[in-house]
Order: C-alpha cells, then structure tokens, then sequence
C-alpha cells in the first residue's frame, strides 16, 4: 500500500470552508494536550482564552485595539502573497513607519498644532513605503530574495530604533532610559471612550479593507497584479508589468504597516520605545493566510486572533498559563492551516496493491 | 461515545464555571499582591530575588496575603493591559518589576487610588507609586577592592544592560573600590541592551575574557550566562540580585544580594493600615536591602578584613562611595575632595569616573 497526494482538478469548495474549523479544532486540541502536561486546568485556559475577553468593556476595546493593526497590516500582505510576493518584513516596515511618524513629536515638543497628527501619518506611511521600497527594488534590480531581505531588514529596522532611542532621540529628562519623550495629546489620536485606549485610528484599517477590497475583487488592477506574480511572462504578453506587482504589493504593505506603526506611537504607546509592535507584522502574515487571502475572511481571521492575543494575556493572568503557550497556540493555528490547506487543491490517494492488480486482472 | 463526549463537555463547562466562582470567592478575603516580572522567574536572578522578597511577606503574614506572579512581560504596550487584568483580578498590591511597566503602571495608579503600586528602577512618583531602587553601588564598591586583590592582569570587565543611572552608578561604585587598593586598575563594559538575553550574555564576557579582563562582573543580567562563561576561562566573577555560586563553584567572588523582603514588608503592612504614601526609595546597606555574600576563600584574611570595615563604614553613613574627589573619564575633577556626591546625581548619573575605559553609549 502507499499514500499519494493527487492534485485535484478543481479546487474543493467544501474543504476551502472547512479548512478554518479543522485548523482552529485541531490547534485547540493539540494546545489542551500540551496544558494537561503542563499540569494546567484546560478548561479553565480555554474558558479564559475564548469568553473571558468578552467579558467586559474595557476588554472588548482592548479586543479592537489590536483587531485594527492585525487587519491593517494583513490586507496589505494578503495583496503581495496573491501575487507571490513573500515580504514577511512588515515588522520592519511597522518600526520604521513607527520611527518616522515619531520624529514630529520628537523635534517638535512644545508643539500644540492641529497638523501634528496628519504630518504622522505621512510620515508613518512614507516611512513604511520607504523601507518597503528597498526590498522591491533589490528584487526587480538585482533579482534579491525578498523573503530574505525583507527579513533581514526588519533587524536593520530594530537597530535604528534602539540607536535612536539610545542617542539622539533619548528623553533629555528620561534619566537615560532608552524612550522619547511622551507625546503632546495633539500628537495622540483621540480615545473613543473614557478611560480605554480603543481609538480613532480604527478607523484607517477599515478605510483600507474596503478600498482593498473594491480594489482586488471589482476592478481589472487586482487581477493584473495577480498575472505578474502568477505567471510573469504571461502578464509581460498581455501587457501587465511584473515588476509592477513587485513594487506595488511592497509598497501596499509598507504603506499599511507604516500607517499601523504610526497608530501605536500616537495610540496606546504614546512616546517611541523599545517595542512598539506587539509582532503585528509577524501575526499579520497568519492573520492573511487564515482568512484565505481574502478581504472578508481576513476580518474574521483578524479579530479571531485578536480574541486569542487578548484571551491569552487573560489565561497568562487568571489560568497562570506562561505566556509561550499563547504563542506555540498561534504556531500551531498557522501550522495547521498550512497543513489542511493542502487538501483544497490535493487529494489523498491510497493504493492497495491488491485492489490494482484486481483491476488488472479484470480488464 | 456520544454521549460520552456531551457528559464530558457538561463536566468540563461545570469545571469552568466552579473555577470561576471559586476565583472571584477567593478576592474577598486576603490582600492580592501582584507581581509583574519582565524575565522568566528562574532560580536565580532579579525577578527571582523579588520573588523572594514576596515570599518573606507572605511567610510572616500567612493567609492575609496571597501573592499572584505573572512572568516574563516584555516591557511593551501589552504590559499595560496585563496590569489592568491583574487588578481586574482583585490585586491591590502591585510591584511592577521592571522600569518599562512605568507609564502604563502610572496611569493605572491615577486610576486605581486605593490601590498601592511599588515599582523598580524609575523616576516617577505618585500618591499611590514609588520607585524603588537598590544601592547597588555600595555593593559592587566592596566587589572592586576584592578583584583588585586578585586580578593579574589589573583589568576588570563588566557585561551590562542599559546604561541607565543605576547600572552607570554600580560600574563607578565597582571602579572605585578596585581603585581605592590600586590605581592602575581599569574597567572595561559591554553594553548589550537586554535584561535577559543569554547568548548575547556569553558573548560579550567571552569578548571580555579575550581583551585580557580577568575579573568580570555580570551587571543587572537575569541569567547565569557571563558566570558560568568566567567559570570555563577560569576567571573571577560576581553578579547582582541572588546568589549564582552555583554555577561557577570555583571562580564565584561573591554576590551583591538584594533584599527586597524589609521594603516590601514596610509597604505591604503601610498598605493594609491604609498609610501607604509613593516616594522614591533608595535602599541600600542602611536599609538591609544590599547584602553582600558568599565571599570567595580566595581573598586574603587582610583584604577581608579591610573590607569588611569599609562595609561597616558604608552601612553607617560614615564612608560614602562616590566621597570625593571624583575625576570623570575626561580627567575633570567633578567633587573636591571632602566633599560628597549630592544624591541627584547619582540617580540621575550619566557619565563614568576615571578608570573606566569604555565610553557611555551615545
């Protein structure tokens, strides 16, 4: 007998629906059974993971509060990974978006004017794009890995911040701990209820879903960019640039995770630090590939993952679960998904050598 | 089978729901005390020493207390959020472990007016927040006429975190006292940005061991990485926070040891009379906070001895480490002699004496 993976003629629509429960049903088992070996309440875990960030208000907006960037982020990657463009630099291109939107608080401390924050966002979506831009341009110059260079240059990204944190962005008055000074409130968005840090900034994540997309799903630039990654001669035939998928995914993502860096700057952070991303670019990349690559599935994917972010600081707290089992839970969301993924375009085939040469025998 | 699963989903939702019950029973009666921790509370190390100091105030007050510990935090916006579940949990007593929970800490203290909050290493005080902060100096002051006697090479080095006041102050209090025995002794630091981050850890005091430093000093590290690297080459060292002897049995010096169980005890029991009050704490010897152990048998009986009066001096107030005169890197006389440091600047200290010949990262 042997096993064999047969590609399926059509893609099935049966399994495409299915594969979100089946990778959700089988990281929650595989995470249960790594808690009872721990010698944790599962229940408990599972209870403080899934309901327990409902809760109540406050944790509701701290659910949203990390559901905008996720979706941010995610609908830019999705767009590039449509297109085989495999930037999983938006950590980096976060920080830099981050760096660059905090320069404006940074030089202008006594500051109170109305154009603080919309000079942020520029500067966070141009700070992005640029770092981005290095990427696309090794890769459509010099035929560069963007997997890698992108990758790498989220460490680059990371050295800027601490050489800036450390030197000449340092809070004079800071007793020489490696953060900026605090932002102005003109520099801050504007909280959406007392006392929680949800924002105004939510609202750029869905501004840009919806633009995504109308963009990927209604008009003739979404496919174009999937012809230049899928098939690059074939788009040269027809006319379609490849290289303009390359640079306009890169840039799409730079935009998106600058202008998310910029939001936890001038949001809950509210001064540069150490560690502004909370690996929203990283969660980013399973957020887009569990919602199918898909602008709608990937606002549930978001927000899925938003819940277990926040669930998992509540079991960290309540169900004393370390904070390494949240992140070997959303490993296993995104190994499993990867794994059932398969079966949409392939079938298992299993052959017994008895059942052939029957065959044989019979025709 | 069916009915097998639904029999044990109804029993685990049972769980559940008692567990929770049973949780939100339990906040009533003793005083919750958070502990927030930014490495993982290993056997050794800072968190593991303010872990011991909770433990000591749970030991004298039993069931009045109950002492909740969440580890390793990275010092980012998540932590604030973590902070507001620990006390949506019930805590009133939080120590924030670490200098980068201050601002959410803060706000979460504005917020929380009956709440107490104790928070290591930072410079913001409110009604209900006080930074606290070790005289670690003191410590690395008898450290320093120790290595001096031992080192052949008359180079000390030193692995640290950030080169925030406390840790500047320690490395100056260290270069001190090995220059108080014999002036030709220098100093050389690697900073390497991280509270815990073994490999770094490794090599920076392999780097060290290299440049010929055969003393070194594990300034502010959660692991025993620059210990147990000096132990292998051979060489002598000494860390903060609890004792590492453990791991480099032959070549350990000592330990400057923090005792956070006085302070937390005083705030605890002022918080439960209802007269806790925020102020910046600054412990030292005087205090019982820094207590220096496990002395290596290699020092002499007269080094010993010599240290062990300028540990009374410094526990009495008689003796000041940063006493003048100080000379800065530069050769610029900062305090004439006679006179002392004013204690501002030392918390605030960003520049190092003569001796040490590393710059300050800029």
């Amino acid at each position: 007998m042997h096993i064999k993976f047969e590609r399926r003629i059509e893609y099935s629509k049966k399994v495409l629906l299915a594969v979100p429960v089946i990778t959700i049903g089988l990281s929650i088992l595989v995470s249960s059974i790594l808690l009872t070996i721990l010698g944790k309440s599962v229940p408990l875990t599972m209870y403080s993971f899934f309901i327990a960030p409902f809760e109540n208000f406050y944790s509701i907006t701290e659910i949203f509060l990390k559901f905008g960037p996720l979706l941010l982020i995610a609908q830019a990657l999705a767009v590039g990974f449509r297109a085989k463009v495999w930037n999983i630099g938006a950590e980096g291109q976060m920080i830099m978006g981050a760096v660059a939107a905090s320069a404006v608080p940074v030089y202008l401390v006594e500051s109170t004017s109305i154009f603080l924050l919309p000079a942020m966002l520029a500067l966070g979506a141009l700070g992005g794009m640029g770092w981005a831009a290095i990427a696309a341009f090794l890769r459509t110059r010099f035929n560069a890995n963007e997997i890698l260079v992108t990758l790498m240059l989220t460490s680059i990204a990371l050295q800027i911040l601490y050489y800036l944190l450390l030197g000449p962005w340092k809070d004079p008055m800071g007793f020489n701990f490696p953060q900026s000074v605090m932002f102005q409130d003109e520099a801050l968005f504007t909280p959406l209820f007392q006392g929680t840090r949800l924002n105004t900034s939510i609202i750029i994540p869905i501004l840009f879903t919806i633009a995504v997309w109308i963009f990927m799903e209604k008009r003739f630039g979404g496919f174009k960019l999937e012809v230049g990654g899928l098939a690059p001669n074939a788009a040269t035939y027809a006319g379609f640039s490849a290289k303009g998928a390359v640079w306009s995914s890169l840039l799409l993502a730079g935009f998106a995770a600058g202008l998310a860096g910029m939001s936890e700057v001038a949001g809950p952070i509210a001064q540069l630090q150490r560690s502004i991303t909370s690996g929203y670019g990283y969660s980013a990349i399973i957020v887009a590939y569990l919602g199918a690559l898909h602008p709608l599935g990937i606002i549930f994917a978001a927000f899925f993952l938003a819940v277990i972010q926040i669930g998992g600081d509540v079991a960290l707290v309540s169900a004393d679960v370390p904070i390494s089992a949240v992140h070997v839970f959303q490993g296993l969301l995104l190994v499993f998904y990867l794994a059932t993924y398969t079966f949409v375009n392939y079938r298992l085939r299993i052959h017994r050598p008895g059942v052939l040469q029957s065959a044989k025998v019979s025709s | 089978m069916k009915s097998i699963l639904k029999s044990l989903a109804k029993l685990s939702l049972a769980a559940t729901l008692a567990g929770v019950f049973a949780h939100s029973a339990a906040t009533a009666e003793p005083l919750e005390i958070g502990l927030l921790t930014p490495s993982p509370l290993a056997d050794v190390g800072w968190s593991k020493a303010l872990a011991d100091g909770l433990d000591k105030v749970k030991a004298k007050h039993g069931d009045k207390v109950k002492i909740n510990l969440v580890e390793n935090i990275q010092e980012g916006p998540d932590a604030e959020r973590i902070m507001n579940k620990m006390v949506g949990d019930g805590n009133k007593f939080l120590v924030l472990g670490s200098f980068g929970y201050m601002n959410g800490g803060l706000k979460l203290a504005k917020r929380n007016p009956n709440l107490s909050f104790v928070h290591a290493s930072g410079y913001k005080v409110a009604k209900n927040f006080s930074p606290f902060t070790a005289k670690y100096f003191e410590g690395a002051y008898l450290m320093g006429m120790a290595a001096a006697e031992l080192t052949k090479t008359k180079k000390l080095g030193v692995v640290s975190a950030f080169a925030i006041p406390e840790l500047i102050s320690t490395i100056n209090g260290f270069a001190l006292g090995a220059r108080s025995i014999d002036p030709e002794i220098t100093v050389d630091v690697v900073w390497i940005n991280s509270w815990f981050d073994p490999a770094k850890a490794r090599d920076s005091a392999k780097a060290l061991i290299a440049g010929g430093s055969d003393v070194l000093f594990s300034n502010a590290q959660d692991t025993p990485s620059v210990v147990s690297v000096a132990e292998e080459a051979g060489v002598y060292v000494y860390n903060l926070n609890s004792s590492m002897k453990e791991y480099a049995p032959k070549k350990y010096l000592g330990v400057v040891k923090t005792d956070w169980a006085p302070f937390f005890m005083a705030s605890v029991e002022a918080h439960l009379a209802g007269k806790f009050k925020g102020q910046n704490q600054w412990l030292g010897m005087k205090e019982d906070t820094v207590v220096v152990e496990d002395w290596s048998s290699d020092i002499s009986a007269d080094m010993m001895a010599k240290i062990k009066a300028t540990e009374a001096a410094i526990a009495s107030g008689e003796k000041h480490v940063y006493d003048g005169p100080l000379v800065n890197q530069e050769g610029k006389e900062v305090v004439a002699a006679g006179k002392r440091l004013v204690d501002g600047a030392i918390l605030g200290m960003n520049w190092h004496v003569q001796g040490v010949n590393s710059p300050l990262p800029k």
